[in-house]
């Protein structure tokens, strides 16, 4: 997957962009603040609908300004698209090829990205709802079912909460209707359940490999999903579905005097260990580091799978943060395949083979110039 | 700009009605003006007569100009078949197959705590009692298929158990006449969940 060109009007610092980018490796390079990251939000957007890091859609309009744009063309093998998302005052317009997205499920995995950043150190350092969220958006990007039934869970739990929240002032709801949502909670967390375990063994066969490589063979790592019901992969679905159903019965009590859902994937997590212990507790930041990125590069190969081109890599400020060993070890993995955005302080740190075949632009002020 | 008060409470009347904007509010208040005193006597006529003759049938809670509407009274239907549907455009929808001759039940909505509608605020206690008086055999629940009609089909379900009635869900899944290669991923999902042996 290659996006040949980025336009942008008023998105964050940046008032007008008009970007070719064919090439394999791009390098943005400009002191803090700049926009540098800018650029690679915007990519993220396009892709996934939102951003990764603001609170609202909105945020990303240039100040004093009412309406933002990104526009790109795409190239997988032979097929070309063009894509455009509006950010407006309410909400924002998404479009594939001159025709408008009604729903987001039906869009997302257009043009898959992954993106890997400082923060992503998170995913193993920080709570679960960071690896709920990367787990959430990596099977979104290969499944449209996924991203629907995450929708269907999100609309049900609001349901189900303010039906508990009722029930606990003595409301008219009747009980029984409690029943006919639980049920539908179950049977939207198995599919989820379902999704999820499956992914993840794919992902723990790659990172693996991935992991010992970058170690030289020194650590395993092992990827363990942790649902907040006593299931496991094995079981058959009637059997996820009883055990759900009891585990519910056991806290409907306590969800109706807190008034809010305690059981299912929107309480989940998983954890990253080796040889038993967990990366989160017991590793050093340097093994954190690494594990995180064993996570982000077994994605790329997870999407390639899936969906038979590699993704678009964004990687944001994180070359400073690695050391020579795991930066060769990254660039190598990438080199010649995978398209790259990459945003750094400075040259510095960047190896003379990889600054030959990057593409090198410097940001100020929220202009780009090619260098 | 200076508008009479008339215009301008036309204007407002028109711009009440779902998808009215301003500028179409305003065209349509100047053709109004424009056409025959006679046209827009009927018209203004029709508006009042709608909401003091129409009424809701104290059977189905369809709308009608009698007590009891013209499909209850029907004789020709058959009265052991109810199919329960949330608004009155679903019924006109269901009226045009022409296929289902059964009897309707109107809710009036799905049931969605978020909204603050409860089992309370639909039409569902008139549907018990009719189904302990009437000899009912079939109970077709079309409620939209989506999480709140679901969730009201569901829960229908479970309530008229008692009654031993045959409960049954409309199909969904595919549009007939359809391509395979046009459908989305989810309804095609559902619609293999859905299969069934030939």
């Amino acid at each position: 997957m290659h996006v040949t060109s980025l336009q942008l009007q008023q998105f964050r610092n940046i008032p007008e962009l008009d970007l070719s980018c064919p090439e394999d490796l791009h390098l943005f390079v400009g002191a803090n603040a700049q926009g540098k990251t800018n650029l690679l939000e915007s990519l993220y957007m396009i892709s996934l609908g939102k951003s990764h890091r603001a609170r609202s859609l909105q945020e990303c309009i240039r100040f004093g300004e009412q309406t933002a744009m990104i526009r790109t063309r795409t190239e997988a093998r032979s097929k070309k698209n063009r894509l455009e998302l509006k950010l407006l005052p309410k909400g924002r317009k998404i479009k594939k090829n001159g025709l408008e997205v009604a729903k987001l499920s039906q869009y997302i995995g257009t043009l898959p990205v992954v993106l890997f950043a400082p923060e992503d150190l998170q995913l193993v350092k920080g709570g679960p709802q960071v690896r709920r969220k990367f787990l959430d958006v990596e099977i979104g990007q290969i499944s449209p079912a996924y991203v629907h039934h995450l929708t269907q869970l999100k609309n049900l739990l609001k349901e189900r909460n303010q039906l508990l929240k009722n029930l606990s002032k003595n409301n008219t709801f009747p009980l029984t209707f409690l029943d006919v949502l639980d049920e539908q909670l179950i049977e939207l967390s198995v599919s989820i359940w379902r999704k999820r375990i499956e992914s993840l063994a794919r992902l723990q066969e790659w990172a693996e490999e991935i992991h010992l490589s970058i170690t030289k063979g020194e650590e395993r790592l092992r990827i363990e999903y942790i649902p907040s019901v006593p299931i496991h992969a094995q079981m058959s679905e009637q059997d996820m579905k009883h055990v759900m159903l009891k585990s519910l019965e056991k806290v409907r009590k306590k969800e109706i005097i807190l008034g809010n859902t305690l059981l299912g994937p929107h309480r989940d997590d998983f954890s990253l260990q080796q040889n038993k212990l967990d990366y989160h507790t017991f590793g050093s930041q340097g093994q954190q580091r690494t594990a995180a990125l064993s996570l982000k590069l077994a994605e790329l190969q997870l999407v390639k799978e899936a969906k038979g081109n590699f993704p678009v890599l964004l990687l944001d400020d994180v070359l400073s943060e690695l050391d020579d060993s795991r930066k060769t070890h990254l660039l190598e993995s990438i080199r010649g395949r995978v398209q790259t955005f990459v945003t750094a302080t400075g040259l510095d740190g960047i190896d003379l083979q990889t600054q030959k075949q990057a593409v090198v632009y410097h940001v100020k002020n929220g202009h780009v110039t090619r260098a | 700009m200076y508008l009479p008060e008339p215009i301008v409470n036309l204007i407002d009347g028109f711009q009440r009605l779902p998808g009215i904007g301003a500028k179409t509010a305003q065209r349509l208040a100047f053709t109004i003006l424009k056409m025959d005193d006679e046209d827009v006597a009927d018209f203004a006529q029709a508006l009042i007569q709608v909401k003091r003759d129409l009424k809701i049938c104290t059977v189905c809670q369809n709308i009608s100009d009698q007590d009891i509407c013209d499909i209850c009274q029907d004789k020709s239907r058959d009265t052991s078949i109810i199919c329960v549907i949330q608004e009155t455009k679903d019924l006109i929808a269901m009226e045009r197959t022409r296929e289902f001759n059964g009897l309707y039940h109107v809710l009036g909505g799905a049931i969605s705590p978020i909204e603050g509608i409860g089992p309370e605020q639909l039409k569902i206690p008139s549907l018990l009692e009719r189904l302990s008086d009437e000899k009912v055999k079939e109970l077709i629940l079309a409620t939209n298929p989506n999480m709140e009609g679901e969730a009201t089909a569901m829960y229908l379900s479970r309530l008229v158990k008692p009654f031993g009635i045959k409960v049954t869900r409309i199909a969904h899944g595919l549009p007939v006449g359809g391509d395979l290669e046009y459908a989305d991923e989810v309804t095609l999902t559902k619609a293999l969940e859905g299969r069934r042996e030939v």
